[in-house]
């Protein structure tokens, strides 16, 4: 019987490979990449050609000579100076990216803060708050952001009264003003000493922040917790504020008033950027309380039982045990959402906030033409932001991997 | 003299907070000086919310008027929801012919119709139901709202597409009333059970032929007036741009995640840059784009139509997102589920269709739906691009001379049918994820 297997085992070692063109798996994924590459090759040499041909026979100009090109026109709200009909096209697209990220910038900070509030009442154990927090959840997520946004302008904005009769929200002072021209507000002018004012801001900072690591280290040793929230807070207004006030008060506000038709001084912002601010506020922050919802229910319910049974009050449990391990739950989609807040800010278009996509693909597309440049350039900026901030949330991430062990 | 109870002590009676409504108000909402202040705020947000909206919307509104100046006669600060009525047909089918309009209304019946049987639970062969809807629907849905001449192709998709919708309307009837699929009540029904298997196929193949060739026949026959696409609008146009991207969402994004994760390099780096290019800019400027650029990309005298760019575009935006969900999913699928297909002998086809997909696309079903709650809400934007679509016909109504200035109404209008829709679509996606759901939780 043995030596039989053994002949058996031994024949069919033997492989009889052959190489079959047909079945081979390497030959075959070659053959697919290649054919794959050839397809899109041929597409995009397809709609290239096209495209030399119809610019051609339309008689259209290309190339990035424009962004030297006198822009005609005003682009309304803006951060840096510009003269219609001397300022250029390329000024126009940093006016644009400038008002794009300043929008972005203030509605991120914004709904992530209301987010965060609504979150934690979401998930109160006051039936009514819970409710309440609930249902603007549902209301602003299930509702299109254009209609909101929309909405907020020809709705609210817009049909504030007029500069006249300004509401005054700053309660008689009449220091913050809203009218359907905008927001006028009181702006600070620094005077000569207000350096020492900020250099004693920042010497305060560092007193807190030694404060702090002394009183934590003398938890660590003795155990007993001194209060630092009252000491902190009183020392960050007390030592700027004594400075202030010994170097003679260096601070003026620029308030304000009606001239004419219309209001001079202070700083303005005008109906469409509040608007648009407002919607994506309150859109952004229903998806952060969903966010922070989702991360604080998924901490393990035994760390909030532990927490409570060594004696923590609630409030500590909130912010000691629950929100710090929620954390890596939260930020990955808090990153995506500040991601698509400033794509969302593209809406502006539509209540004529002069955003990238309003100022440039719109506006300046339609006076200069130039379509593929211009859509390449205000794409290549999205691409840039949304790169920059993937790559932050990567690091983020590995951090986080390695904390985790 | 023993220190035991001889008798059970009686159970004590439940504490209030579980059996009064006073107990649950002290538990729930007045447990605490804070809790107490916060019930009081909340009260006097709702109160003053669901107040000034009540005076607001309800009992001061206007509902019957000719002009938004009668409006302002009859009540000066409620709302002029005559507005908004007046305009009703034009929100749901924008200028479409009014002596038209039931081949919208049937266009939609023969959807629902044909997606029906997909939700009742005894019904057979629901993939091939799935499948004929995306074949054939489009092209009847296209001779009903577009009407005019059908070329030779689309004819005969529109017969066998009458024809499939009849067998799955039978095939439904059976399956509900006996359990049984279409062939089989056929076989039951017209042949006699004594039949060689290849001739009881035959026999249903006969019957199918006849039937395709009798409605060939009849939609010879069908002269609808053709309505361009220029009059589509309100919500009807919102719901064709949005159901095609969400029709072409799920395949394209499939093919996309697969592509993505795939070990051929050309194909991976190719998927990638796709998705990452479209998931990184706004929806709008992809729209901007494909209304200046398709213009240029395609030869000289091939005009695509608006609707047509805006419908590629949507399409492609879409399935670049969708392909993040599902990659999402097949991350979710262990290793273990791969090497176990592979060892029953299936190749790459069977393992992803057979055993990964379907466990992928399950887990993500909430995100799935999330992303087709966003595809319909985003369709808003194409108003920017000045289709006529539901916001677009909406924001008309305030530059109707009649009702100049009339914004905020038709605005909450839309609001509330957007709402009704995504709220209707997310607890369907959570019913849904409970039904799959294999988790053994009690």
């Amino acid at each position: 019987m043995a030596p039989s297997r053994k002949n058996n085992t031994s024949e069919r070692i033997k492989p009889t490979e052959k190489f079959d063109i047909f079945h081979d798996e390497r030959v075959r994924d070659i053959f697919y990449q290649l054919l794959t590459a050839l397809v899109i090759g041929w597409l995009f040499w397809y709609l290239i050609s096209n495209t030399a041909h119809n610019l051609e026979s339309r008689g259209m100009n290309s190339g990035f000579g424009f962004l030297d090109v006198a822009a005609g026109f005003d682009p309304g709200f803006k951060l840096i100076s510009y003269t219609p009909g001397i300022g250029t096209y390329g000024r126009i697209f940093l006016i644009g990216i400038l008002n794009t990220l300043y929008i972005s910038f203030m509605a991120i900070i914004a709904c992530t803060a209301l987010g965060f509030v609504i979150g934690v009442l979401r998930l109160s154990n006051n039936w009514l708050v819970s409710r309440v927090a609930l249902a603007y959840v549902e209301i602003f997520r299930n509702t299109p952001l254009l209609i909101q946004v929309i909405f907020w302008y020809v709705g609210v904005f817009s049909i504030l009264p007029r500069i006249k009769d300004s509401l005054d929200l700053s309660g008689g002072a009449e220091v913050v003003l809203l009218n359907n021209r905008g927001l006028y507000t009181a702006w600070p002018i620094a005077g000569d000493l207000l350096w020492m004012t900020g250099v004693a801001l920042v010497v305060a900072l560092i007193i807190v922040y030694g404060f702090k690591r002394w009183a934590h280290k003398y938890q660590d040793d003795t155990g007993k917790s001194i209060p630092t929230f009252l000491p902190s807070l009183s020392l960050l207004l007390l030592i700027p504020g004594i400075v202030f006030l010994l170097t003679g008060m260096p601070l003026s506000w620029d308030i304000p008033k009606i001239e004419g038709f219309n209001f001079v001084g202070g700083a303005s912002l005008p109906p469409t950027f509040i608007a648009l601010l407002v919607a994506l506020l309150v859109y952004g922050a229903a998806h952060m309380a969903e966010i922070v919802r989702a991360g604080i229910m998924s901490v393990n319910d035994g760390q909030n039982d532990a927490a409570l049974a060594i004696g923590l009050r609630p409030n500590k449990v909130l912010t000691l045990i629950i929100i710090p391990q929620a954390m890596p739950a939260i930020i990955p989609p808090m990153i995506s959402l500040w991601l698509s807040t400033v794509k969302n800010s593209s809406l502006a278009v539509a209540i004529g906030y002069s955003d990238i996509v309003s100022l440039f693909m719109q506006t300046s597309l339609n006076q200069a033409g130039y379509a593929i440049e211009i859509v390449a350039m205000t794409m290549a900026f999205y691409m840039v932001v949304s790169l920059t901030i993937s790559w932050l949330l990567n690091i983020y991430n590995k951090s986080v991997q390695l904390e985790e062990r | 003299m023993a220190m035991i109870k001889t008798k059970a002590t009686p159970p004590r009676p439940a504490p209030l907070s579980e059996t009064t409504v006073l107990g649950w108000l002290m538990k729930n909402l007045f447990s605490s000086v804070l809790n107490t202040i916060l019930t009081l705020v909340m009260l006097f947000i709702i109160y003053t919310t669901v107040k000034g909206l009540w005076v607001w919307g309800i009992a001061d509104a206007v509902w019957v008027a000719e002009t938004r100046r009668e409006c302002f006669s009859i009540s000066i600060d409620g709302a002029c929801w005559a507005g908004v009525i007046a305009w009703m047909d034009n929100i749901f089918y924008g200028r479409y012919p009014v002596d038209q309009l039931w081949r919208v209304n049937l266009g939609l019946l023969l959807l629902v119709v044909w997606m029906l049987p997909l939700w009742l639970p005894r019904v057979k062969g629901k993939t091939l139901i799935a499948i004929s809807l995306i074949v054939f629907y489009p092209f009847l849905a296209n001779h009903l709202f577009l009407g005019g001449e059908n070329g030779f192709f689309s004819q005969i998709m529109n017969a066998a597409g009458i024809v499939s919708l009849a067998v799955i309307i039978v095939n439904a009837v059976v399956g509900v009333s006996r359990g049984q699929s279409f062939s089989k009540f056929m076989v039951d029904s017209i042949g006699h059970k004594l039949i060689s298997e290849k001739s009881q196929r035959n026999l249903v193949l006969a019957v199918l032929v006849i039937a395709f060739i009798l409605s060939f026949i009849w939609q010879s026959r069908w002269g609808l007036e053709k309505v361009p696409w220029t009059k589509w609008g309100g919500l009807f146009l919102t719901l064709v741009i949005a159901g095609i991207g969400i029709a072409s969402a799920l395949p394209g994004g499939i093919i996309l995640a697969l592509g993505r994760r795939s070990k051929l390099p050309v194909i991976r780096v190719l998927s990638t840059a796709f998705i990452e290019v479209f998931r990184s800019v706004p929806l709008i400027t992809v729209l901007f784009m494909a209304t200046t650029m398709f213009p240029l990309f395609l030869p000289e005298g091939f005009v695509l139509n608006k609707l047509t760019q805006v419908i590629i575009a949507v399409c492609l935006f879409n399935a670049a997102y969708m392909a993040e969900t599902v990659r999402g999913g097949l991350q979710t699928i262990p290793k273990g589920q791969y090497e176990g297909a592979h060892t029953i002998g299936l190749g790459y086809w069977g393992t992803m269709g057979l055993i990964v997909m379907p466990q992928a696309l399950k887990n993500m079903i909430p995100n799935i739906v999330g992303s087709f709650i966003s595809i319909l809400k985003d369709t808003t934007l194409v108003s920017i691009i000045g289709l006529f679509d539901i916001l677009g016909m909406l924001n008309t109504i305030g530059r109707d001379l009649p009702w100049i200035g009339l914004h905020k109404e038709p605005l909450l209008f839309g609001a509330m049918i957007f709402f009704v829709l995504c709220a209707l679509m997310s607890k369907y996606s959570r019913h849904l994820e409970a039904k799959l759901s294999t988790d053994h939780k009690t």
